[in-house]
């Protein structure tokens, strides 16, 4: 491998060859991850259906059938783009001691799980967005209009909202450091996210008082902001200047929660095996 | 006879040894209790909200719904405390040899398999579920007689025994293909269909939950005796679909330890 000596170089090296790993150990997966392809998409499914027989009488506050359609197989790419396992992994890390390894490599654990999240999510994206495109083949209702310059969007929005999503749920996680129940806080935020991320219905249908809690936490800039860029919900520049703005700020929050949790939690670790 | 009733002495022991053992580990109790309330809690808004835009969800009222999800929960429960530490831990068995150990074993090794292991703290999970389909029941505004609790006491005897099978199915697979690890994820993808009566699917997810995987009808059967909705007829079928759920796991065991080579084979 060509390597010169800049520091830059070196970093991008290491990421490559972590990315290539975590592909192939995938690779070898390949049934699991069809496995977990078909538990990620079940839930978007079984939401559609019902609320496909509920608008049977008529539009619910403005949403078609089709509009249904287009929402659902939103949430299932997005949400296959956003999810995050992370916490699971750090629980064992720390719990096994793979942790203390990792801590003697030249390059932070985060990176690792950042290469793993690439590789699997790239492909498994990819695999879903197929399916899409062949389910709006043979299926109207799926189809959303055509528009690049939106699809471009949203595109930077599902990355920004898998990059938020990945720092709450390793934040998270590092809180293993000093409880055995971290994921339990994970799975916590999984089920608010359920509602206030717009996973089980469109924001717009929940109670007002409850969008309007929403508003002020990160979750419905993780799935439901990217799916309405998707499906042209949101349109307007005042909605994209807004979306994009929570989606970067809470980006920063995460970022520096992670920062303070991993500064501390190495301290801690390091105590309690000293 | 004699065979069975050996396995049931074995099987005693192995639960009190259990029960010892989880009796250590209290704070799983409440942390667990915790989860079932919170998910309970979380599962019941998502009907709420359901309801927010509909006045009936396939037919089903919202009483009528939310006894359904007491007795998802509750079968859910049976799963955790049974199925998922018993027969859901064959596959790595199988794949490590430790089923040998079973074998050379003087007891049934379906029913060793099955049973050896009870996460009793999920048992709250079914108590907490068929209180909530008792207390749906109640605001239903529905009376209760003879023919609503034996029937909903067969079928939902009829549900474990479906489930059961399913999971005899899936984690024989382990038998032909290693790598089966986290079929029990599968499971609980399809089983979220259960969630909802099955009437109130659109037709195409009404044919594979209903007729291809017929997961569905697990809940929404045992849903039907409380809410009047079951005639006699299909309470019958559903009985003979029970035991014949049971012989067929029994088949398939049967078939699939012929497959058996052990981790060295």
């Amino acid at each position: 491998m060509n390597r010169d000596a800049s520091p830059v170089a070196a970093f991008r090296d290491q990421y490559a060859e972590l990315m290539r790993s975590a592909f192939l150990i995938d690779l070898q997966y390949r049934a699991s991850i069809a496995i977990w392809l078909i538990w990620g998409i079940t839930e978007p499914i079984i939401s559609l259906g019902i609320w496909w027989s509920i608008a049977a009488a008529g539009a619910v506050d403005g949403y078609t059938r089709e509009a249904f359609a287009q929402y659902f197989f939103g949430v299932a790419l997005v949400n296959q783009a956003t999810l995050s396992w992370d916490a699971w992994n750090i629980d064992r890390w720390i719990r096994e001691g793979e942790m203390n390894y990792r801590l003697t490599r030249p390059i932070a654990p985060i990176h690792e799980a950042i290469a793993d999240n690439i590789a699997y999510k790239g492909p498994t994206a990819a695999i879903i967005l197929t399916a899409w495109l062949v389910a709006a083949v043979f299926w109207p209702a799926a189809r959303i209009p055509f528009d690049p310059g939106r699809w471009m969007l949203a595109i930077v929005a599902i990355m920004l909202a898998a990059a938020i999503r990945f720092l709450n749920g390793y934040a998270t996680g590092l809180l293993a450091f000093w409880t055995t129940r971290a994921t339990a806080l994970v799975e916590l935020q999984f089920g608010i996210s359920l509602f206030l991320s717009g996973r089980i219905a469109p924001l717009s249908l929940l109670p007002p008082r409850v969008v309007h809690v929403a508003e002020y936490l990160w979750f419905p800039y993780v799935v439901s902001f990217p799916v309405e860029v998707l499906t042209g919900a949101v349109h307007t520049t005042a909605e994209y200047a807004r979306g994009f703005a929570g989606q970067v700020i809470w980006l920063v929050i995460w970022l520096l929660l992670y920062a303070l949790v991993w500064s501390r939690g190495r301290r801690h670790y390091g105590a309690v095996g000293g | 006879m004699t065979s069975l009733r050996r396995t049931i002495v074995v099987l005693r022991a192995f639960w009190q040894l259990n029960w010892l053992e989880e009796l250590q580990y209290r704070g799983n109790f409440i942390a667990s209790l915790l989860g079932t309330v919170f998910w309970l809690a979380m599962a019941m808004l998502t009907v709420a909200l359901y309801f927010r835009h509909t006045a009936s969800l396939g037919g089903w009222q919202f009483w009528d719904v939310v006894v359904l999800l007491g007795i998802f929960n509750a079968l859910a429960g049976v799963v955790e405390t049974v199925f998922r530490p018993g027969i859901g831990h064959l596959p790595s068995d199988v794949r490590s040899g430790a089923l040998d150990l079973v074998l050379v074993r003087p007891v049934d090794a379906q029913f060793y398999v099955s049973f050896r292991r009870l996460d009793v703290w999920r048992l709250a999970d079914v108590v907490l579920g068929l209180a909530l389909a008792a207390y749906a029941f109640a605001q239903s505004g529905r009376s209760v007689n003879a023919w609503v609790i034996i029937s909903f006491v067969v079928t939902f005897a009829v549900a474990i025994a479906v489930v059961y099978a399913i999971w005899v199915a899936l984690m024989s697979l382990a038998f032909w293909f290693v790598a089966v690890e986290n079929m029990a994820a599968l499971f609980d993808a399809l089983f979220e269909a259960a969630r909802n009566p099955v009437s109130a699917y659109p037709g195409a997810l009404r044919f594979l939950f209903v007729y291809l995987i017929p997961i569905a009808w697990t809940t929404t059967i045992p849903a039907s005796a409380l809410t009047g909705r079951l005639q006699p007829a299909l309470a019958m079928w559903a009985l003979a679909v029970g035991i014949a759920a049971l012989g067929a796991s029994r088949l398939l065991w049967r078939a699939a330890l012929k497959r058996y080579t052990s981790a060295g084979g």
